[in-house]
């Protein structure tokens, strides 16, 4: 250093300096995949135990990040420390990381600073950005590994987290929705104790249960969500019943078929034209408190609906229209690309468990979402438990005539947000159904166009 | 001024019986704006201490209820075995106490050189902090992440403090505030031969103590309050702080206990509440020194 750095110096070294930053921030996303998981692992049969590395039968710590919060958190935690006792070569710890648009955000910047988990739990609406990126890893050959039998797995949940063939997500924490509605005022009515089988038969009881003083509705017979509050996806289930849908698995958007007009213009109709339907921004409230008598809700709400509502709860399938229809939803685990093939082995253990017949007994019991396993619906222990709760046993038998939802609101980012917002429109402000869903088109489309790019891009490299 | 004049001119022409009359409505008047005003404010206050004395069930129930049915402190002792608050308090305090003394330290110094140095370019300086004012904190996220990540500085408190210690806001706040201050004072405090360390300490900020009260307060609660950036720079529950605390209370997918979460609500508002009802006289006194010179 003989000579002092000039200031023109300094400032093209501040520039090279923020130039590197900025590009590894840039291409952060995708260099993890170039992890190689292919080291050789002696085949293990064992159902939990993970295949170990090395030989030095030391443990394996591994951090997995999840939405998990309040009863969900504590259900959790319980399941990591059951995981960590009952083996001696895997320490999970569970870091709680706020909504699952606050894990999303953080796996995001994580991924940039390469500072990941080893497990991650992803939202249905999540998951796909990260296959984009290539930032979660291929799990097939770690499953087999770990000995995890995917046949025993409910198909409808498992094949959404599966592309060109591979498993990327695995079902952990899922839901459908499900129509609750008012026993106490049912039978006030009048009405035969179980859920509408279809539109139109709800369409003749909807007067009976509407109450009004003077020209306000004091108590509606239905009640939406805004988008805020996922609407998109109750909706999903109800543009199938009317033989519609949002698009084509190749990101075709279809919401200008007729039957995807019509589905919503009959969403419209109920608070517009037939007058019978409200709008809220929190539908378990209004159900609770009286405000309105039935809706379409997640059956991850069951259990805290049946504990807060001061009358009977009836569950029911959803109403049909030409068809049954109902979506998935909820969130998986997977398994972030770029750690060693130990730390990943680890994590497939952890899931092996999380996810296992008995696992999944005493997840679903203690949360109230779906057993993802075939042999777990059957097992004499969930069975008592349906004994004692036979509207989770609705709600469960409601999922073999799910399917997987549209690529438009799940796979096209923040397309749930966009056919919400469209939903409201049409709902709330009266607008045409038409217009509002040829706006919805072309955003759909705007967001798609790099989606598609990226799928071409890994095509061609595959 | 001119409204003064007008207002001088008016006067004489009413009757004083008018006067009086008009004068009384402008009193009920701003008696009725400001019952309005408290209600605007103290009624969410108000609910939320009713609410975390009510059971689940009572919270759900329309028509509400305005005072509890059967007051419990089960929300409370929910609240704070649901997740470790005690811990979150400690390292609230800590974050939240050591990240003020940095801002207020460097609001104070830099303000005192923008207002008081010479020095070329000064207001281009003050432009780039004005500028620094205009980001919106959502963008610095992921720079911070990746920068603080590669300091190896994740899961720790300096993690949590360093990046939004320096705020433009801070400074610009004390730099208009030490503007209006009087030449005269600190030209006498220069011709008794004070230096700068000295006029800052004996002269700028007992006369500047409600704009720096203020401003410690603006920077308290802040940080006490801020969620999104220790949610994310830490992983252990052990370093979390309070509001992540009130997140884990809420369900992501269900019907929320609104009891328990309003309990862990009060958790973090009380300390910051106390600290204001303390802090406020001296706002109140810094004024009234402040106008000594008339």
């Amino acid at each position: 250093m003989d000579k002092q750095i000039t200031r023109r110096e300094f400032l093209r070294g501040l520039a090279a300096g923020s130039g590197v930053a900025l590009l590894a921030a840039c291409g952060g996303g995708a260099t993890p995949a170039a992890q190689d998981t292919s080291t050789p692992v002696p085949p293990d049969g064992a159902t939990t135990a993970p295949a170990q590395v090395g030989g030095t039968g030391s443990t394996v710590n591994i951090t997995y990040w999840g939405s998990f919060s309040d009863v969900l958190g504590e259900a959790e935690q319980a399941m990591v420390n059951a995981f960590n006792t009952a083996q001696q070569d895997v320490v999970v710890e569970y870091q709680y990381q706020g909504s699952y648009e606050d894990t999303a955000q953080k796996f995001t910047a994580a991924l940039q600073a390469q500072a990941i988990p080893d497990v991650i739990l992803l939202s249905d609406v999540w998951w796909f950005k990260f296959y984009l990126a290539q930032a979660i890893a291929p799990l097939d050959d770690l499953a087999a590994q770990a000995g995890v039998d995917f046949s025993d797995y409910q198909p409808v949940l498992l094949n959404e987290g599966v592309r060109d063939g591979v498993h990327y997500w695995i079902p952990f924490a899922r839901s459908t929705p499900l129509f609750y509605y008012n026993k106490d005022i049912w039978a006030e009515v009048g009405l035969p104790d179980r859920a509408p089988r279809t539109w139109d038969e709800f369409g003749e009881w909807a007067p009976q249960l509407v109450q009004r003083s003077g020209n306000t509705m004091t108590r509606a017979a239905y009640v939406h969500p805004g988008a805020a509050s996922y609407i998109a996806w109750l909706f999903q289930g109800v543009i199938w019943q009317f033989g519609g849908r949002y698009s084509t698995p190749e990101f075709e958007i279809t919401l200008n078929e007729p039957d995807s007009i019509r589905a919503a213009q009959f969403f419209s109709d109920t608070v517009n034209n037939y007058g019978w339907a409200m709008h809220s921004t929190d539908i378990n409230r209004e159900f609770i408190g009286g405000q309105a008598v039935s809706m379409m809700a997640s059956t991850g709400a069951l259990a805290g609906i049946q504990r807060n509502a001061p009358f009977a709860v009836g569950v029911g399938f959803l109403p049909e229209e030409r068809t049954f229809g109902c979506p998935t939803g909820g969130a998986g685990l997977a398994i972030p690309a770029g750690a060693s093939a130990e730390k990943q082995q680890a994590a497939m253990a952890f899931i092996a468990f999380a996810t296992s017949t008995d696992g999944t007994i005493t997840w679903s019991q203690s949360t109230g979402y779906m057993p993802v396993r075939i042999s777990a619906v059957n097992d004499p222990k969930m069975q008592a438990f349906f004994e004692e709760n036979p509207n989770f046993r609705t709600a469960v038998e409601q999922l073999p005539k799910t399917r997987a939802q549209d690529a438009a609101r799940v796979f096209i980012p923040n397309g749930d947000q966009i056919i919400g917002r469209g939903l409201e429109r049409i709902v709330i402000n009266r607008e045409n159904v038409e217009r509002v869903w040829q706006d919805v088109t072309v955003e759909l489309e705007e967001g798609a166009a790099p989606v598609l790019e990226d799928l071409e891009a890994l095509r061609a490299r595959a | 001024m001119a409204l003064t004049d007008d207002v001088v001119i008016v006067r004489p022409q009413t009757t004083m019986a008018s006067w009086r009359r008009r004068s009384l409505l402008w009193q009920v008047a701003g008696y009725l704006a400001m019952a309005f005003v408290v209600l605007m404010i103290g009624m969410p206050v108000y609910w939320t201490v009713v609410a975390s004395f009510k059971e689940s069930r009572e919270i759900y129930t329309i028509p509400p209820t305005w005072w509890p049915e059967a007051p419990t402190l089960a929300n409370y002792m929910r609240a704070w075995n649901a997740a470790p608050f005690g811990r979150y308090y400690i390292n609230s305090l800590i974050t939240t106490t050591s990240s003020t003394a940095i801002k207020v330290v460097f609001a104070v110094f830099s303000a005192y050189a923008l207002v008081f140095l010479r020095f070329p370019r000064k207001n281009l300086v003050f432009l780039f902090l004005l500028a620094a004012l205009m980001v919106p904190r959502e963008i610095t996220i992921i720079p911070n992440y990746i920068t603080v990540a590669r300091l190896g500085w994740i899961n720790t408190y300096q993690g949590i403090i360093i990046p939004g210690a320096a705020v433009a806001y801070g400074t610009f706040l004390l730099r208009q505030y030490f503007r209006t201050l009087p030449q005269e004072v600190l030209e006498a405090a220069r011709v008794d031969g004070a230096g700068h360390v000295r006029i800052l300490w004996s002269v700028v900020l007992p006369m500047s103590q409600p704009a720096v009260v203020t401003m410690t307060l603006l920077a308290l609660v802040d940080k006490w309050n801020d969620f999104l950036w220790p949610l994310i720079i830490t992983n252990t529950a052990d370093m979390r702080v309070l509001p992540i605390g009130i997140f884990w209370l809420l369900d992501q997918e269900g019907v929320i206990n609104w009891g328990v979460v309003m309990a862990g609500t009060l958790f973090v508002m009380l300390p910051m509440l106390l600290i204001f009802l303390w802090a406020q006289r001296y706002i109140v006194e810094g004024i009234a020194s402040g106008a000594v010179k008339g």
